[in-house]
């Protein structure tokens, strides 16, 4: 039965013809300028034309747009359109609106009022017509027309099932242009129950509606759920032929049931025992079905059950709460990874990848590790390899990450383009991040470079900068590495540009073997110069004039490239500038000056790693952290972790202020130390200015070493980092921890011997409410045996611009070193929130001070003298080293301050006890300034092992 | 949600485009040939997700087509669809068009567009899907055609009537009519 074939437009169908017959692009244009010459003649022509003849000319109107063509006339003949009583005719006029005219036309209003009489018509298929239009254009003007007629329409008794289904929908589209406008107070109920209707159609329509109502304001339509439910399980269990038509090669309405299973992932798992028994049912149900034979052999059989199934599984990772369907996923999509059909392989790799965040998954995953390592190596398709490397980066942990990283490396090779940058990224972080032994980290990063220096972006290499700055461990070994890695014929210029800052600083840890003397290195550099682009160059005259300073037997050959030509002329005034300016710095200055302004480069603040700011701003939602266990719908306003451990000497630096700016220089608002002893020299840097009579404005000089250019770009600012502020209260019980903006969560505390109390305060920053309000304190890993922490529930509804309190109680049980975690929930504006804070309790908190004579401090100091009673630190000062305010320091962090026992007055002696549940333990402390070299050394010593460790650590941040 | 229902031939060449969110009317054709660009160069047997152009909304979206002999479907969608769902409704699509059209072929979408703008828009409203029961699709399309037919008995007939005038291919017409009998002439009283 031909339905809609009929007699056509003859018209119509020859100026489609003759298109189709244009043997040239400018034949088919001159065609087309015709028929438009034509139409608007007609249009515009005194004949009044009939129905039949506006309806062929909207249709050529619209075959023309189709080909790409403006239509800039025509838009009031197809309203006129709208008028008619004829069915075809205002069908077409509405095709035209719908597919021509935007929302902002001045013939709105026009149409406004044909839709007005037309939804009111008793004639259904027109009433259906103008909801298509409502739905295809949904602007603010239709929503105030007509937000009283649609929800009339929908929950009214006569309206017959096409209506109602198109009315849900045209709901939905006015919903989302102006949800203010949508109220359907009194009729939720009635609009849920929309759920239990008879006809399917109208069941799927609402479903959609109702997962948009309930995303707006998930409290209200909570009703939904346990009907959701009801229907779900109707169907499941249904056998395919109690649906008829609505089953769809042998499965059961396959649409409506992902749509309930998407509905039901905007809620926690069901609090009803009974509906929950029953929704495990269901998810059983499907997950059993998966395993039957297939009752057909056609594709869209095992796609639609497939389908079910996808959207069943992502319900179990939503709920995250039943270990053993969990796993069931888990190994029905191990299933699939290996599946003939490539879809399938592809929807299982993205699904494991939410299941790596589960902790009661994450290692069921990781069983298929190999299987998804060879998918990146034989798939076909660069879009499921790309998921394979999803996949890898979410699966990735401390245990397995040497191999992942080295597979990735080994693809690297031969991986598209289009996913290159994206892998060279998330190689960098897992490296980072999982870093047991530093070598490697800096192996793979050189590596990276060695694969794909082309899309190593700025943020890797700056990073592998940062962190063999910030560890001493590390230096010699990089230092090694990049000489042979420059040692290559042909070597990437990132490659040199690590090379280069790196020798620069570290160049003398190898210079004792000859095959690396200094020479050598300054000629091994030298002869990639003239290869490298201006930028590169200006950061290779740093190292050289670094050079001078690490090797002054070498000082004559520099000088020499420095005055050479090429350099003190550069076209490039960076190049020029630099090479004038290090030149006179070396000949005018003593050496003592020389050392001081070219002296290594202070550690680098701890802080987030750009890379993963990089990677979320380049991949929302993809570039979860690895480590954060069902933060699948942490939206990326959260407070990321800290890199871990990055950095165990840098001195902690407050960053609020000077987080954006990027410091591969260390130049941050707080001047670091090294810049401190420089700036007193201004008056002979001065000197070397006036001598040079260039003018030079001494803020853009690159006296501090190393590439400037670097800080003007270095890092992108990165706003969704906030600043881990632990820090900050290791001498400190009250202050506000963390601030976003939508919440300040402030704390305040008090400690007495091994308990304590600590308030917590949330404040909703925004005009919104929050619901849903939940805090709860966690205590990852060892943490819940040595700790133990009991919150009372918070209020669930955090009211706009008010504060809610909730109390703590603390007991040590016994010493621990990491902080429990605050873990806060909440939806605002029906989108929900995902936030973990670190919070303030360290073991320091219950420490207690001790008064006693320098005899006793003397013979206890001696006899804690086993290796792992003690622990020592010599760091660098923050300044100003002010005697006063380290006093302060080591009270507030728990200690006596014991006068006379040093025979030095300047050092410090402090003594305390730590309580716990289980035993008390006796702390000595020695603190030694140096102001000289502005460094401390730190020597704590305890009755239990281990312990010296942890409080070192802690008291070293905060000097 | 639906962003886009894109229907071209093996050449790139626009045969359905609708789109549920506003997109300027160059957007739309360069959104089309980038469409066209990254479905084209797949082979027919790799998967039928890939991530959307930059255009649409990029990794956000995804493509999800179908490759039929001349023409591909390809429906433009953001997360909350499901890939699997979708690849079915495309189905469900083709078949409707197939048993509309008896064998449906690129010159029907070509010459009937209007009817294929209706065929989608009993299936997909706003961007959501409305219905996915072929049965009862079909009863819709068919209850419009015959709502046409009727109109065109009545009223059409002037506009049948000009377009009979404007054939051009009178000779061959002219072959074919078949002269009436004339009445009578013994019935006629004078």
């Amino acid at each position: 039965m031909p339905a809609v074939k009929g007699d056509g437009m003859r018209g119509l169908a020859v100026f489609i013809s003759d298109i189709r017959n244009c043997k040239s692009r400018e034949a088919e244009i001159k065609r087309i300028n015709k028929e438009l010459a034509n139409i608007r003649s007609k249009f515009k022509g005194d004949k009044t034309l009939d129905g039949y003849q506006k309806k062929k000319y909207v249709c050529k109107l619209l075959f023309i747009f189709l080909l790409g063509h403006d239509i800039d006339f025509g838009h009031m003949e197809a309203v006129n359109l709208l008028s008619s009583n004829k069915y075809t005719e205002k069908q077409i006029g509405y095709l035209f609106i719908s597919v021509l005219v935007s929302a902002s036309s001045d013939l709105m209003k026009l149409v406004v009022q044909s839709i007005k009489n037309d939804i009111v018509s008793r004639n259904p298929v027109h009433v259906c017509l103008a909801l298509q239009c409502i739905a295809n254009i949904g602007s603010r003007d239709m929503a105030e027309a007509f937000n009283r007629d649609i929800p009339k329409l929908l929950v009214s008794g006569d309206t017959i099932d096409s209506v109602k289904q198109s009315a849900a929908l045209c709901l939905l589209r006015l919903l989302r242009t102006a949800p203010d406008l949508i109220q359907l107070g009194e009729w939720a109920s009635r609009v849920i129950h929309l759920l239990n209707d008879q006809h399917m159609g109208v069941v799927t329509a609402a479903a959609s509606l109702i997962e948009a109502l309930v995303k707006r304001s998930p409290e209200e339509y909570k009703g939904c759920v346990s009907l959701a439910v009801s229907r779900l399980s109707r169907i499941v269990t249904s056998s395919y032929t109690d649906l008829q038509d609505y089953t769809y090669y042998f499965v059961p309405a396959p649409w409506l049931s992902v749509k309930l299973l998407r509905l039901l992932q905007n809620y926690p798992p069901p609090e009803d025992p009974a509906v929950r028994t029953r929704l495990t049912e269901c998810l059983e149900t499907i997950l059993n079905k998966a395993q039957e034979p297939p009752k057909s052999k056609k594709v869209q059989h095992s796609n639609a059950k497939n389908a079910v199934l996808f959207e069943a599984i992502n319900l179990i990772i939503h709920m995250d709460s039943d270990p053993n369907l969990l796993v069931r996923a888990c190994n029905q999509l191990g299933q699939f990874l290996s599946h003939r059909e490539t879809n399938l392989r592809y929807l299982a790799l993205e699904s494991m990848c939410l299941l790596a965040t589960s902790e009661f998954s994450h290692e069921a995953v990781k069983k298929h590790q190999e299987t998804v390592i060879n998918a990146l190596k034989t798939e076909r398709d660069v879009s499921v390899r790309q998921r394979a490397v999803d996949l890898l980066y979410a699966m990735c942990d401390r245990t397995n990450a040497e191999d992942i990283v080295a597979e990735m490396l080994t693809y690297l090779e031969t991986a598209d383009y289009s996913i290159r940058e994206e892998m060279v990224l998330k190689v960098a972080i897992l490296a980072e991040k999982y870093a047991v032994d530093y070598t490697w980290y800096v192996d793979t990063i050189l590596n990276l470079i060695r694969l794909a220096g082309d899309y190593v972006s700025e943020e890797v290499w700056y990073r592998v900068i940062q962190i063999v700055i910030n560890r001493d461990d590390v230096q010699g070994y990089a230092a090694k590495t990049v000489f042979e890695a420059l040692q290559a014929p042909a070597c990437h210029e990132n490659m040199v540009k690590v090379g280069g800052y790196i020798l620069g600083e570290f160049g003398n840890l190898i210079a004792g073997d000859h095959r690396s003397s200094p020479i050598v290195q300054f000629q091994l550099l030298h002869s990639k110069y003239h290869l490298c682009i201006p930028s590169t160059r200006g950061l290779l005259l740093s190292t050289y004039v670094k050079f001078i300073n690490l090797f002054p037997e070498i000082k004559a050959q520099i000088q020499e490239i420095l005055r050479n030509d090429n350099n003190i002329r550069n076209p490039d005034v960076e190049i020029q500038q630099r090479a004038i300016e290090y030149l006179q710095l070396t000949s005018v200055t003593s050496t003592d000056v020389l050392a001081t302004v070219l002296e290594e480069m202070p550690p680098f603040p701890e802080r987030e790693s750009s890379i993963l700011a990089k990677l979320k701003k380049k991949k929302p939602g993809a570039a979860e952290d690895p480590d954060a266990a069902g933060g699948k719908s942490s939206p990326p306003t959260v407070a990321s972790k800290p890199m871990p451990e990055i950095s165990v000497n840098a001195s902690y630096q407050p960053q609020g202020a000077s987080g954006g700016s990027a410091d591969l220089l260390g130049l941050s608002s707080s001047a670091p130390p090294a810049a401190a002893p420089a700036s007193n020299d201004t008056g002979c840097l001065v000197d070397v200015f006036d001598m040079l009579g260039t003018g030079a404005s001494p803020t853009s000089n690159g006296l501090t070493a190393a590439a400037d250019e670097n800080y003007k770009s270095a890092t992108t600012p990165d706003l969704e980092a906030g600043p881990d502020k632990i820090h900050e209260f290791v001498c400190r019980n009250n202050g506000v921890i963390f601030e976003n903006d939508l919440l300040q969560i402030g704390i305040k505390s008090e400690y007495k011997q091994n308990l304590g109390r600590v308030g917590m305060f949330y404040g909703n920053k925004t005009s919104v409410p929050f619901s849903n309000f939940t805090a709860e304190v966690s205590l990852p890993g060892e943490l819940s045996s040595q700790l133990m922490a009991q919150a009372k529930p918070v209020d669930s509804q955090v009211e706009a611009g008010a504060q809610k309190q909730q109390l703590v109680n603390i007991e040590c049980v016994t010493d621990f070193t990491v902080p429990p975690v605050l873990v806060i929930n909440f939806l605002y504006n029906g989108a929900q929130q995902h936030m973990t804070v670190k919070m303030p309790v360290m073991v320091n908190k219950f420490l207690e001070p001790a008064e006693m004579d320098a005899a006793t401090f003397f013979q206890r100091w001696k006899n804690l003298s086993a290796p792992a009673q003690e622990c020592q630190k010599i760091f660098k000062a923050k300044p100003p080293m002010d005697g006063e305010q380290t006093k302060s320091k080591l009270l507030c962090f728990g200690l006596s301050i014991l006068e006379d026992v040093d025979p030095n007055p300047e050092n410090f002696v402090s003594a305390g006890v730590l309580h716990t549940r289980n035993q008390q333990i006796g702390v000595l402390l020695r603190l030694e300034p140096n102001s000289q070299a502005q460094m401390y050394r730190l020597t704590i010593r305890a009755s239990k092992d281990a312990i010296s460790t942890t409080l070192c650590e802690l008291l070293e941040s905060q000097f | 949600m639906i962003k886009a229902v894109l229907v071209f031939n093996n050449h790139g060449k626009p045969r359905v485009s609708k789109f549920y969110q506003h997109f300027p009317e160059d957007t739309q054709q360069q959104i089309i040939r980038e469409t066209f660009h990254l479905v084209s160069k797949r082979d027919d047997n790799v998967c039928n997700f890939l991530e959307g152009g930059t255009l649409i909304g990029g990794s956000d979206y995804r493509l999800i087509y179908r490759h039929y002999a001349t023409l591909y479907f390809v429906f433009c969608v953001d997360s909350s669809e499901s890939e699997l769902g979708i690849l079915d409704l495309i189905q469900v699509f083709v078949e409707t068009l197939d048993k509309c059209f008896e064998n449906v072929c690129e010159l029907d979408l070509i010459f009937h567009v209007d009817k294929v703008h209706y065929i989608l828009q009993e299936m997909v409203m706003g961007g959501m899907v409305l219905e996915t029961n072929m049965t009862e699709i079909l009863t819709r399309i068919e209850e419009q055609s015959k709502i046409e037919k009727s109109e065109a008995g009545i009223a059409g007939a002037p506009g049948r009537a000009i377009s009979a005038v404007k054939e051009m291919n009178l000779p061959q017409k002219i072959k074919d009519i078949k002269l009436p009998d004339l009445p009578s002439i013994g019935s006629l009283k004078f």
